[in-house]
């Protein structure tokens, strides 16, 4: 182990985090929005142009923002050291994603390929800038723990697919004057699912899977994941995207099977924990622990059953959108919810830490910080886990019988609106007591 | 013999059990039971620290001649959790229960962190550079 470099002066400035969380749930508010706009043909297939600019306002905008936001506080605590030039980094970085993944949504519904230029410019440099950055920490072998591995497995898929997506999009460009023909880009569906298999199951799940054998644990008092798991599963996951590439047809199945086992296993884990108080993060972890269990029972529920029944209703349909079914299940009801659960624990904790070291120096000043549970209350914590159950269940219903589109969106609308309404809360909090310690160590 | 990863995690794991077991109590409002375990773990958490502060880390900085860098840190963030004990001290008497859940959250995750480092990266850097480390742990064995 090489102990060089070690600093453990951990905390990144906080409004870097603050940043990123407090961008990421207006994605959201907005997709609400442009699905009211768009009405109930967006829903038809996972080709349309309102799907396409749905999967990324979610993936890019909210998904993405907040796992880069929260590396940059996990990784000093998981390896030792952050990332060098915090602020520049995550400050450019942070615009220039904002504005590619706004410029990408444009480029799906605008015929111009202006915004397509600006989108591949921004995201291209933004991920470039982000990704060397933390391959710089994550060479280094300072952590024992399992999960760098899982970190590092993480930021190898995401720069797959950034590279897949930016050959997918240069599709629309004309290429010949570099010698590629647009015939040896013009990629079939089998790039695309590439692309998203590996920005699911790589980028998301590998991250989510090795932040959980961390974080269960410590936080709920939980035993460890057996040994076995914490070892293989991220290697599993990893040698079966690269299957997929080759063999999607058996790599496929099991992907699910590996990920029915880290739901299994979550369960197992939580259900032994020792911390028994009510967290609503455990119970978004069981949410999106069951939610993997049933992208499984879908998935392996063999389709001529469904269509042995005579009655064309909902079975058939079931069969017919089994695909965009899943994703939505995975996406929304898997990593969503595992990011805010993790975000109602993050957004408190980081206020704290961060209040708590400004006030090292001047121990009077501790009486203005406030605990954990007044940046906001227990009940505000449910009250967005049912909103976040209730606009999954109808996220499933509007794939079904589209016309429902109308309450998913007003559903989602109001889950993220609370969301940034719970963030801005506790980043007002914030600024609003570091005052009042600067104040105190003036006078 | 046992190495001083070995004892130091185990200790962190008995105090998270108190810790646990308070914390489950003042939620149920039994505040003699909640008493109980809370002195038995703010007991073993601050003999934890002084044989952090007073014998791990001096022989780590000796050893390896880094007195500013990792041990620094963990220092001041075991003032930090001494502050938020005495906070949860004053909860716990006043019969606070949501003062003292506000609270113990907190320490909850400042410690998880904490101890997250040390089990991670300091302990075993202890191990690698400290030549007497079985020694001073059947020391503490036996205090
Ligand atoms: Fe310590
Ligand atoms: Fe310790």
């Amino acid at each position: 182990m090489n102990i060089s470099g070690l600093s453990f002066n951990a905390l990144p400035p906080i409004d870097l985090p603050f940043r990123y969380f407090l961008t990421a749930p207006l994605f959201v508010i907005f997709c609400g929005i442009y699905l009211l706009s768009y009405g109930d043909s967006l829903w038809l297939s996972r080709w349309t142009t309102g799907m396409l600019t749905l999967t990324h306002a979610f993936t890019l905008g909210f998904i993405s923002m907040v796992m880069m936001g929260a590396l940059l506080q996990l990784l000093p605590v998981i390896g030792g050291v952050g990332i060098k030039k915090p602020r520049f980094i995550a400050t450019t970085c942070h615009m220039l994603h904002c504005v590619g993944t706004c410029s990408l949504l444009l480029a799906f519904n605008a015929p111009t390929l202006w915004w397509l230029y600006l989108a591949i410019f921004c995201l291209t440099l933004s991920f470039l800038i982000y990704i060397v950055a933390l391959i710089q920490v994550l060479i280094k072998k300072l952590s024992q723990g399992d999960s760098v591995i899982g970190f590092r497995l993480a930021v190898f898929s995401l720069m797959v697919v950034v590279l897949l997506g930016l050959g997918l999009l240069s599709r629309n460009l004309d290429l010949t004057p570099f010698g590629l023909s647009k015939l040896t880009l013009l990629a079939d569906k089998h790039f695309t699912n590439i692309h998203a298999v590996w920005g699911i199951a790589g980028w998301g799940s590998l991250l989510i899977i090795a932040v959980s054998f961390q974080v269960i644990p410590m936080f709920h008092v939980a035993p460890s994941f057996p040994t076995r798991i914490k070892k293989t599963m991220t290697w599993f996951v990893m040698l079966f995207l690269i299957s997929y590439i080759f063999f999607p047809v058996w790599a496929m199945p099991l992907l699910f099977v590996v990920h029915a086992i880290f739901a299994f296993s979550l369960l197992s884990v939580l259900a032994r924990r020792k911390r028994r108080i009510i967290d609503t993060t455990i119970r978004y972890w069981q949410f999106a622990a069951i939610a993997l269990l049933l992208s499984n029972a879908i998935y392996f529920f063999p389709e001529s059953w469904l269509m042995l029944t005579n009655d064309a209703s909902i079975f058939h349909n079931l069969a017919h959108k089994k695909e965009l079914i899943l994703a939505a299940i995975i996406i929304f009801g898997y990593l969503v919810s595992v990011i805010q659960g993790m975000l109602l624990k993050i957004l408190p904790f980081l206020s704290y830490t961060h209040l708590q070291q400004r006030c090292l120096m001047d121990f009077s000043a501790m009486q203005y910080i406030p605990n954990m549970h007044e940046f906001f209350t227990k009940r505000q914590a449910s009250i967005l886990f049912y909103l976040h159950c209730t606009s999954s269940v109808l996220l499933l219903a509007v794939i079904l019988e589209n016309q429902f589109y109308y309450f998913f969106a007003v559903l989602l609308i109001i889950e993220f609106l609370y969301l940034f309404f719970l963030s801005l809360k506790t980043v007002l909090l914030y600024f609003q007591v570091s005052n009042k310690i600067s104040l105190s160590s003036k006078g | 013999m046992t190495s001083i990863p070995q004892y130091m995690t185990s200790k962190h794991r008995e105090c998270d059990d108190y810790f646990t077991e308070a914390e489950s109590a003042v939620a149920k409002e039994n505040w003699s039971e909640a008493t109980g375990k809370w002195q038995q773990f703010s007991d073993e958490l601050a003999l934890h620290l002084t044989q952090e502060e007073e014998t791990l880390f001096p022989q780590f900085e000796q050893a390896t001649g880094m007195t500013a860098g990792p041990t620094q840190v963990m220092r001041m963030e075991h003032q930090q959790m001494r502050a938020l004990v005495q906070d949860l001290d004053n909860a716990l008497n006043n019969k606070a229960k949501d003062e003292y859940l506000g609270l113990s959250e907190t320490l909850m995750v400042m410690m998880q962190q904490h101890n997250m480092k040390e089990e991670m990266m300091l302990y075993p850097m202890m191990e690698q550079h400290l030549v007497n480390g079985e020694q001073l742990i059947s020391s503490f064995e036996q205090s």
